[in-house]
């Protein structure tokens, strides 16, 4: 509850921070989608978009994490080539697992400690293991080395930059 | 009814999982339909033009990556070049060779060298064909360049070939312009030299070599090569004539047996007035 009531004006109405969320999520889906290949490392990248979706559940709680994730799914299969779905259910599934975690007494821990990597790191691994499952169905590829491949690779990068958000809140608790 | 209603207010997470996962599937499998994959396109297109709108900024990693494969790439397509350029060859060749078993009226049989061998001043090729496939001792081996050598051993399926290259070549030989009979040997060098050519003869650099019809051991009338040089040496009475073999014999392949060997009756008569000649100079 503290941590709602730390909240600044705008932000602690609901709906002007859902409006901020969808904001937000449109530009990172379009940074994902056009400049993802800039910060890619053979061919793996961050997703940028699950970090926003653990975020979300774990500031405001389970059922709107999954319905956040699954919107922004959505929006990123529609603008991917991907299986129109694939990434909505990834999401929504990701969104549920992180919202496990979410507590309003514990919200600023869960968000700006290391616990918030651990949440991403899980969330991150079972998010790529339906992703990986669901895009390679069309081929003959191996699943298990395709995953251990690009799957594990994807979740520590997202795990990484999952720092940046981290710190930001760390730092801003502290002002 | 309110018992319902707080039932799905209690696992409301768990109903709206199930439905999104639901929603999920089905778009999954309502992703082919052609009026939202053409919203896609759209979209797609869109996206597409943006990172297009972008692709001038530097991606160091893309780039290293590209340049590997392109480096892969060029390495590749190098090796198919060089195949391509061997096998270009190789049907030239085949090609020619083919021509010259049309052409020939000797009765041929092709063959593939498998083995070059070299002893001092001796240099014998082993090819593929042997005693099954009728080759005897004796028999002319060539391409369609000109002359290879001769047979020398057989086994059931290989050969052993007497190059022209060899200090034991003596091959009677005639100039096929002027018909001027000499004799082909090889000192040593990449060419051979034609000895027995009176001065007064007239052979000029490029003129043919061919074997002659008096030879016992080789078929007439097969090239040998050309005049590359022709010497005068002091007070001698005869030229000494330098040949460039036709036969390019460190990138010998494939070649043709004739399948003729010397007519035994001529051999056996040119042995024994031999003997004879022999006995009566040493007076045994």
């Amino acid at each position: 509850m503290a941590a709602i009531l730390d909240r600044p004006p705008i932000t602690s109405q609901p709906q002007m921070r859902f409006v901020i969320y969808a904001i937000i999520a449109l530009i990172v889906t379009v940074f994902s989608v056009v400049f993802l290949q800039f910060i890619s490392v053979g061919g793996v990248g961050p997703d940028l978009l699950l970090i926003l979706c653990v975020w979300v559940t774990l500031s405001e709680g389970q059922y709107a994490g999954m319905l956040f994730g699954f919107g922004v799914g959505l929006i990123f299969d529609i603008t991917s080539p991907d299986v129109l779905g694939s990434n909505a259910l990834a999401k929504t599934i990701a969104s549920f697992i992180a919202g496990y975690f979410y507590s309003e007494l514990r919200m600023s821990k869960n968000l700006s400690t290391v616990r918030f990597l651990s949440i991403i790191a899980l969330s991150a691994f079972v998010h790529n293991l339906i992703y990986f499952f669901l895009y390679i169905q069309p081929t003959d590829i191996s699943f298990v080395s395709f995953f251990v491949k690009n799957g594990v690779a994807s979740t520590l990068y997202t795990t990484v930059l999952a720092i940046a958000p981290m710190l930001w809140r760390s730092r801003s608790m502290e002002r | 009814m309110q018992r319902f209603l707080e039932l799905i207010v209690r696992f409301k997470e768990y109903i709206t999982l199930f439905a999104l996962v639901v929603m999920c599937f089905s778009l999954m499998s309502y992703g082919n339909v052609a009026q939202l994959g053409g919203f896609r396109s759209i979209v797609i297109a869109t996206i597409g033009t943006m990172q297009d709108a972008f692709s001038w900024i530097p991606n160091p990693v893309a780039l290293k990556t590209e340049n590997q494969a392109i480096r892969d790439l060029n390495l590749q397509l190098s090796g198919e070049v060089v195949k391509m350029r061997q096998s270009v060859i190789e049907n030239e060749r085949l090609r020619s060779m083919l021509e010259y078993k049309n052409k020939s009226t000797l009765p041929l049989l092709n063959s593939e060298v498998v083995g070059k061998t070299s002893t001092d001043t001796r240099n014998y090729i082993t090819i593929d064909k042997g005693s099954a496939s009728g080759v005897k001792d004796g028999m002319t081996v060539v391409t369609d360049a000109g002359l290879v050598g001769v047979v020398i051993g057989t086994s059931k399926s290989y050969a052993l070939v007497q190059v022209v290259l060899n200090r034991d070549s003596r091959i009677s030989a005639k100039i096929q312009r002027t018909h001027d009979d000499g004799i082909i040997t090889w000192e040593g060098t990449e060419n051979l030299v034609m000895k027995n050519i009176p001065k007064v003869q007239d052979v000029q650099a490029g003129d043919i070599i061919t074997t002659s019809e008096y030879s016992t051991k080789y078929a007439k009338d097969i090239v040998i090569g050309s005049v590359l040089e022709v010497t005068s040496e002091g007070n001698s009475l005869f030229r000494k004539i330098i040949v460039k073999p036709a036969v390019s014999f460190s990138s010998l392949e494939q070649v043709f047996v004739v399948l003729q060997q010397p007519d035994p009756e001529r051999l056996e008569l040119e042995k024994k007035m031999e003997e004879i000649l022999r006995r009566k100079t040493t007076g045994k």
